[in-house]
């Protein structure tokens, strides 16, 4: 599964949780739902059960909420199109290396400003979790509280936010001088370093699934 | 032969600013040499590299005035390693090969430029890491070897030790005039003056944007104005000299101290 064209990966995850909500529910939604979790626990193919557990997880707060909201019927029926949704995400997240999908991308031709976009959004994740780690701790040297009720962690976050917010807009005037002296300007002509493999059989498996979703959405509507 | 980068009559304004960066800067930069500016903070040494490296005024806007000429490719290092991170890679090979591959290289001019730069910066042992893993002083090198696989003619460099521990400042400063001697024409923004001795030919000493002196590393560095109280300074060793109220012109390195006092 993980040697699958990171464009097919891609579909997979996109068309699973459209099929949940075009298909009738809630049958519809436990198919995907179903085939959404077989994904995630598949051996050998799968990301495994760590990746399983954050899926529901996530999804097990919308369950309660939707049965206060709507009673076990809108609970069933939207909550396994929506636990599709976050069962199909997670796991491509888990499967898909982001560099992987990066090389695909500039290997199809998309723009390279595209490409830096995603994978730079997926890098500053990280780096912003660290600073704000530092921030806390030069903050918390300087007496600010940062544990205790709502109140105290409202009042710490406001004095660690604007920091945060104003050290990283700094960066950006020297983040674009070091991406133009490295060669990242518009319409350049990338060169893809390890492009992944685009077999025909996934080509077509990637049409087929997204003329299925069309042929079934026109069908439901209809 | 032609000079890789001349600039002549330079006056740079970074957008609405009145006081100008630069003022009435004329330099050239020869192949094979390294030209070190000094100058206090805001004498305006990272600007004259962003007027070289083609950076000011096409990206930081602003007015120019005066020609500015290069022939060949110009590459900046800046001085903080976590803003240059391209975002594009995940392994240090990649973080490399970012701007080579920019540039549109066949795949097989790209590895051979990253190996290369890699074995050059001495950071093979890092090929595989995740680059937003690395410390300060290693990223610093992994960005060093980035600029440097794109194969510049004229390598611009912005506080290149501000981030290393000791060993690894004299190692890049070995790098430098290492570079040097392959041809490349190098300018370094520095404000590690006892390095300069053995790493710089020349040295440029801005002040208040204007060039207050400009010549051989000893004559510029001697000059008993740097030592001033409003001025960068010399080295530690003709600081400690002067100190001691030794007859002028100051050494300048341990070695030539020795040799004075022999």
């Amino acid at each position: 599964m993980r040697r699958l064209h990171p464009f097919t990966l891609l579909t997979l995850a996109v068309v699973l949780p459209a099929l949940a909500w075009i298909l009738p529910a809630p049958w519809g939604g436990a198919g995907t739902l179903i085939t959404a979790m077989a994904l995630l626990l598949t051996p050998g193919a799968s990301p495994g059960f760590g990746a399983a557990r954050t899926a529901v997880i996530t999804a097990a707060p919308f369950w309660f909420f939707l049965y206060l909201l709507h009673g076990v019927g809108g609970m069933v029926s939207t909550g396994l199109r929506l636990s599709t949704m976050i069962a199909s995400f997670v796991w491509l997240v888990a499967i898909l290396p982001p560099a992987r999908l990066v090389e695909a991308m500039v290997a199809a031709g998309w723009p390279v400003s595209a490409a830096f976009l995603f994978s730079a959004t997926l890098q500053a994740v990280p780096a912003l979790r660290e600073r704000a780690q530092r921030l806390v701790d030069a903050q918390r040297c300087r007496g600010l509280a940062t544990r205790g009720g709502p109140l105290v962690r409202l009042r710490a976050l406001r004095a660690l936010a604007l920091p945060l917010v104003l050290s990283a807009l700094h960066d950006v005037d020297e983040r674009t001088l070091a991406l133009e002296t490295r060669g990242l300007v518009a319409g350049a002509r990338r060169t893809a370093l390890a492009p992944p493999a685009d077999h025909r059989g996934e080509q077509a498996l990637r049409w087929l699934l997204v003329l299925s979703c069309a042929v079934l959405l026109v069908w439901r509507v209809a | 032969m032609t000079a890789p980068l001349t600039l002549r009559a330079v006056t740079y304004h970074y957008p609405a600013s009145t006081t100008p960066a630069l003022r009435d800067v004329s330099l050239e930069v020869r192949r094979g040499e390294v030209l070190a500016v000094i100058g206090n903070v805001g004498a305006g040494a990272s600007t004259l590299l962003l007027v070289a490296g083609d950076l000011a005024p096409r990206v930081t806007g602003g007015e120019l005035s005066g020609t500015v000429e290069r022939s060949g490719r110009a590459a900046l290092l800046l001085p903080t390693p976590w803003t240059q991170i391209s975002g594009m890679a995940f392994t240090v090979f990649d973080e490399v090969a970012f701007g080579p591959a920019n540039l549109g290289w066949p795949r097989e001019r790209i590895a051979t430029s990253v190996e290369r730069a890699l074995t050059r910066v001495d950071v093979t042992h890092l090929r595989d890491r995740d680059p937003t893993t690395l410390s300060g002083g290693e990223l610093q090198r992994v960005i060093l070897a980035g600029i440097l696989a794109m194969d510049p003619d004229v390598l611009l460099l912005d506080e290149p030790t501000a981030e290393l521990d000791p060993l690894a400042a004299r190692r890049t400063w070995d790098l430098i005039r290492a570079l040097a001697r392959d041809g490349m024409a190098v300018v370094v923004a520095t404000s590690d003056l006892d390095a300069l001795p053995d790493a710089a030919d020349r040295v440029a000493w801005l002040e208040q944007g204007a060039l207050r002196a400009l010549g051989a590393t000893r004559e510029v560095l001697v000059d008993a104005a740097l030592a001033a109280e409003s001025a960068p300074g010399s080295t530690s060793i003709a600081a400690v000299w002067r100190s001691a109220r030794l007859p002028e012109p100051p050494p300048l390195t341990v070695s030539q101290a020795v040799e004075r006092l022999r």
